[in-house]
């Protein structure tokens, strides 16, 4: 009873922070608001009691993407003057898209048969990691390279250019 | 009385103040008095709910009535309370330290009681009672089986009892004694860092709020702080302004949360305990970059950059060296990664191996970054910033900041006493204590004071801690470019190396193998003469602080 | 005086071609630095312009602590002034008093007694002392070392007793005038003194383990602000901070003045690294050696003010000088070494009491006017390293 109560509370913020990141005009309220959809998110892995994908939620949305997103705001706008005001044509088109897609998923949900979930496995981090390194070893694998890739691109991005002036002459 | 005119007429004033004050506290006394006493009268008359209400109101106006009255008596007795208060001071402070820890320990015991309890009493009637159980039946198992003599202590303690069945009444008493633990920690920090600080300076620190060596500074402060003007920005985005310090303050606050104090003193006791810290550690960032943005202020959003900067890079040795002692326990659940340094100085984690041993110094300097302290203090740059991100926030909100960090502090010192450095237990082995764990109070006493205890931990976090700030006070401050060559360049690759040659010692070390004992004990000799050296620095600096510190401070100033 | 326009960043970023190298533009930031600032010593405004974390230029700002000390001097007698130069360089009071008595002194021609000579080096030279303790303390703050601060002040508040007790002052003192000292030095001051030169020469070791080759200190400040000994000279840059590029001019030993050539002591200069002890990232001309050379400074006055306590002779202090000065109708310019560089007074009398002009040639003034070249293409952190190691007293810059 009181985890349902909880697990309204939970996608209410889920929600509200997803809506509050799409209609704010700041940006780095968007941000803010992406926090607490991130937040609500992993507060609703935990009730399932999923404890390590919430605090891996946590580590690398919340603590990792959007302080990445924080900092590209923080350098690259024009100070706290930034504002997104959407045209009115806009508005109309995402608000008629987003109900199309409410629609088709409520209806979707409400059709399909959702399995009874059994008594919480005992999903512990041992089982996790063992699965991951041989049931699931290639998708495994494939996502470092993939991270990898990511790596060396960013570094390539932001390498200092020949000429280019860096900070003082030695190196820290 | 007449004042000359030459005579400053705020003095008289004041005393004009204190007699109003005396008597209106007097008059309101007086007011509830009353109030309470028809209230009184009404709730005898009435019955049902309409008197329940009415006893329940007379009661509050009782309650105020005494507290008006003893105001009134403080402020009119003022200056003899005054005086007596400077001498019982230190005393008061003493006894409110030793009660503080004896008062930790009571829900404990009481907690251990009511098991015992709900066990004893399904036995006796031969059937398994059902949870919870009723205040009566907790009441005649009091009066019958442990002979408490009259019926109203009983039903007292029945009451008390039965609300400690239930596990949210639980949840809320250790919460509060968390956050009760933070602010003492965070207050005891604070007054801590400036004595080490004056000392480290041949100066003496606070000294006199209190009388003790100032012991009362940050109670003091704190309460300053409250009532200090709240100063908001213009430019400032004002949400995001209130926000920030909660932001920074609520991941270093929860960390408490899964800390364990001892094998049986934690408040929740997660499976993946240590990536929940991780986790916590991460979302502090955040609160430091909005309130750096929210400032509207170049110079906070410069500190608020670097600083996130330098936090996010570090947190990537920080994690790899928090993986090499899960490699060698195997488990990410804090109290087993305590139990496992149970038997005794060799036993601790970071004397198993060289590997564990410099994941342990890696721990300690990525710990150092992450609490943004010196020498990686750039976000709180003074002469640079001014404060870096926290420039613009005076009174209660910056008191939080630094609530946040001295928290912090101690939560990543007693994560490393956790994770490396014997948890809860005392050097010797705890197999040599173990008859006195369940024997009677003063056994269990003494055995949480020799062998394993909360104040063992609580004692290794606080040195770590000091050692934090002895750091910061020797050494100069490292610029950014230099933070992240020494996080990127050398921290990382040796991080790496570290984990990569654990594991390999986890497969080709078996545990108790020549090597591995060989290894062992010359970690656990290094460590020994490292405290030894830190011992013998103290007695030599004691001894000849004449000479090192120069004759005019120790003649000048008393008790230096 | 022209406002400067500052434009947002079109020439920023280009070679030399033209070629716009940025595929990233971020932010750039006019940034003011003080003048309320915890690291620009004083009254000091930098307005920096940066691209994120690195400075591309900085311009200071002066004139917050002009007093007006120049024109004063057109209307106060000699020794009316003398108040006035102690506040020039705060910190180095007597040195200040010393210049100027002996500008007028050589204007006016008047011999000061050998006893007053010797209680005038010490004086200066206690004074210099102090004034690179301030220094060194204020250097490491900048930094974020917080201890050798309160240690440089320990050792200074040796020093400040013993001016306390000479002339009752601790920091402007107004001590020496026209014609020597105004008191002969109290009793038991030279034992006092010798007591604190046994005290304080080991300190200055206990400051280089403690500071000097500390490895974080040495990375924040060697290789930073160098300044070439050429450009030292072109600026006008005296005193350490010539020194520290390398140029041996000191005028107590090239131009010696008073009883200076009497004693026997080196002059510090900066070497490159990697020699004697020097660590190896040090540049000649850096921070690291215009800090390091006065360090060594106050081991030097503490070797010349054993001489004078070996040499000091008995006898008055102070000339016979008339009650009301009449000042030649000729003019003097006079510099004396100063711990901040060359202070130089140019006194143009005109045969009545008070002068027709004082012109006082600050050594900050000058040392101040390299910032705006050499704090370029650094952090911001480096700014404090570089304008720490200039040392400047705004009370000298402004007058």
């Amino acid at each position: 009873m009181s985890e349902a109560a909880m697990f309204y509370v939970f996608a209410a913020v889920a929600a509200g922070g997803a809506v509050g990141c799409v209609i704010a005009v700041s940006i780095v309220r968007m941000a803010l608001c992406l926090l607490a959809t991130l937040g609500a998110v992993a507060l609703l892995y935990f009730l399932l009691g999923a404890d390590f994908l919430g605090a891996i939620q946590l580590i690398v949305y919340a603590g990792g993407t959007l302080v990445v997103i924080v900092f590209g705001i923080m350098l690259t706008s024009q100070g706290s003057a930034a504002r997104f005001l959407p045209r009115r044509g806009e508005v109309v088109a995402g608000l008629l898209v987003s109900a199309g897609l409410l629609a088709g998923l409520t209806a979707i949900m409400l059709r399909t048969e959702w399995p009874q979930a059994g008594a919480a496995s005992e999903a512990s981090v041992l089982h996790l990691g063992s699965r991951l390194l041989s049931t699931y070893l290639v998708p495994f694998e494939l996502a470092s390279v993939v991270l990898l890739a990511v790596m060396v691109g960013a570094a390539y991005l932001a390498r200092p250019l020949a000429g280019r002036r860096t900070g003082s002459g030695h190196e820290g | 009385m007449s004042t000359p005119d030459s005579c400053d007429r705020r003095v008289f004033q004041a005393e004009d103040r204190a007699t109003r004050a005396v008597r209106g506290f007097t008059l309101l006394g007086a007011i509830f008095v009353l109030v309470c006493a028809i209230l009184a009268f009404g709730a005898t008359r009435v019955s049902g709910v309409a008197g329940l209400l009415a006893g329940l109101l007379a009661a509050g106006a009782g309650g105020l009535a005494g507290a008006s009255l003893l105001i009134a008596l403080a402020v009119r007795f003022r200056e003899p309370l005054g005086r007596l208060l400077a001498r019982v001071a230190f005393p008061i402070f003493m006894v409110a330290v030793v009660a503080t820890v004896f008062f930790a320990w009571v829900p404990a015991l009481l907690y251990e009681e009511v098991d015992r309890l709900a066990g004893s009493v399904s036995t006796a009637s031969g059937e398994p009672r059902q949870m919870p159980l009723g205040v009566a039946e907790i009441r005649s198992y009091l009066l019958g089986s442990c002979g408490v003599g009259s019926a109203w202590v009983a039903t007292l303690v029945a009451s008390l009892l039965w609300l400690l069945q239930f596990g949210l009444v639980r949840d809320l008493i250790t919460v509060t004694g968390i956050v009760v633990f933070v602010s003492l920690v965070a207050m005891f920090g604070i007054w801590w860092e400036r004595k080490v600080a004056g000392r480290i300076q041949s100066r003496l620190g606070p000294m006199r709020v209190g009388g003790w060596h100032g012991w009362a500074q940050s109670l003091a402060d704190g309460l300053k702080l409250l009532q200090k003007e709240d100063i908001f920005l213009s430019g400032a985005d004002r949400p995001l302004f209130y926000l920030a310090p909660y932001v920074a303050f609520v991941p270093a606050l929860s960390l408490f949360s899964v800390l364990p104090f001892s094998a049986a003193w934690v408040c929740r006791d997660l499976e993946i305990g240590l990536i929940f810290i991780l986790a916590l550690l991460a979302l502090g960032v955040l609160g430091v970059l909005l309130a750096g943005w929210s400032s509207n202020n170049k110079w906070s959003l410069l500190g608020s950059m670097r600083e996130a900067c330098q936090m996010i890079s570090y947190e990537i040795p920080l994690g790899f060296s928090l993986l090499v002692p899960v490699m060698s326990v195997g488990s990410l659940r804090l109290t087993t990664l305590g139990e496992v340094q149970a038997n005794g100085f060799t036993s601790w984690v970071a004397f198993a191996s060289p590997f564990t041993l410099a994941a342990a110094v890696i721990f300690f300097i990525g710990t150092l970054a992450s609490c943004k302290r010196a020498p990686f203090d750039l976000p709180e740059a003074e002469s640079e910033l001014v404060a870096g991100y926290h420039t613009e926030y005076s009174g209660f909100r910056w008191a939080l900041f630094f609530f946040a960090e001295y928290a912090e502090m101690f939560a990543v010192g007693a994560l490393a006493t956790i994770l490396f450095f014997g948890a809860w237990y005392s050097p010797l082995p705890a197999a040599w204590g173990a008859a006195w764990e369940r024997g009677p109070i003063w056994q269990r006493a003494l055995h949480g004071i020799l062998f394993s205890g909360p104040l063992w931990l609580i004692g290794k976090s606080l040195f770590f801690v000091y050692l934090q700030m002895w750091l910061r006070w020797t050494l100069p401050r490292v610029r950014l470019d230099q933070v992240m060559f020494a996080c990127v360049q050398v921290l990382l690759p040796l991080a790496l190396m570290v984990l990569a040659g654990n594991s390999f010692w986890q497969l080709w070390v078996l545990p108790q193998s020549g090597l591995a004992r060989l290894a062992n004990l010359v970690c656990a000799v290094l460590g020994a003469l490292v405290l030894v050296a830190m011992l013998a620095i103290i007695v030599y600096a004691r001894v000849n602080r004449r000479r090192l510190v120069g004759s005019l401070v120790v003649e000048h100033l008393p008790g230096a | 005086m022209q406002e400067r326009v500052y434009h947002s960043y079109p020439d920023l970023l280009l070679d030399a071609e033209g070629e716009d190298l940025a595929d990233l533009r971020t932010e750039e930031m006019l940034i003011n630095m003080g003048p309320q600032h915890p690291s620009t010593h004083g009254v000091l405004r930098l307005v920096l312009r940066t691209d994120g974390e690195l400075v591309l230029e900085a311009v200071p700002h002066i004139g917050y602590l002009h007093r007006c000390a120049e024109k004063i001097g057109e209307n106060l007698a000699p020794y009316q002034f003398i108040p006035i130069t102690d506040r020039l360089d705060y910190l180095a009071a007597m040195n200040n008093n010393y210049a100027f008595s002996m500008a007028v002194e050589q204007l006016c021609g008047i011999e000061v007694p050998e006893r007053g000579r010797y209680v005038r080096v010490i004086m200066s030279e206690l004074n210099r002392i102090a004034s690179h303790l301030v220094s060194f303390g204020s250097y490491a703050l900048d930094l974020g070392a917080f201890t050798p601060f309160l240690y440089g002040f320990r050792e200074r508040e040796y020093i400040l007793d013993l001016f306390e007790s000479a002339c009752g002052a601790r920091l402007t003192y107004s001590y020496i005038t026209i014609g020597g000292p105004a008191l002969d030095l109290p009793e038991g001051f030279l034992e006092n003194l010798q007591q604190f030169l046994d005290y304080f020469e080991p300190k200055i070791d206990e400051y280089n383990q403690l500071l000097s080759y500390n490895h974080i200190f040495v990375r924040r400040t060697a290789g930073v602000g160098v300044i070439s000994p050429e450009d030292a000279i072109a600026w006008g840059l005296t005193g350490p901070c010539l020194r520290g590029s390398g140029v041996r001019w000191d005028l107590r030993k090239c131009m010696p003045y008073d009883i200076y050539d009497r004693f026997e002591f080196e002059i510090p200069v900066g070497v490159p690294g990697g020699s004697d002890g020097i660590p190896r990232a040090v540049v000649v001309g850096d921070s690291w050696c215009r800090y390091f050379v006065r360090i060594a400074e106050m081991k030097q006055s503490a070797r010349i003010l054993r001489q004078c306590l070996e040499q000091i002779p008995d006898g008055p202090v102070r000339a016979k000088v008339p009650r009301v000065l009449k000042l030649p109708s000729k003019e003097v310019y006079f510099e004396a070494e100063n711990p901040r560089g060359q202070l130089g007074f140019l006194v143009v009398g005109d045969g009545s009491p008070i002068p027709r002009r004082v012109k006082i040639r600050g050594p900050s003034f000058c040392n101040l006017s390299i910032a705006s070249q050499i704090c370029r293409n650094v952090l911001v952190a480096d700014i404090a390293a570089i304008i720490g190691s200039i040392d400047v007293v705004m009370g000298e810059v402004d007058r």
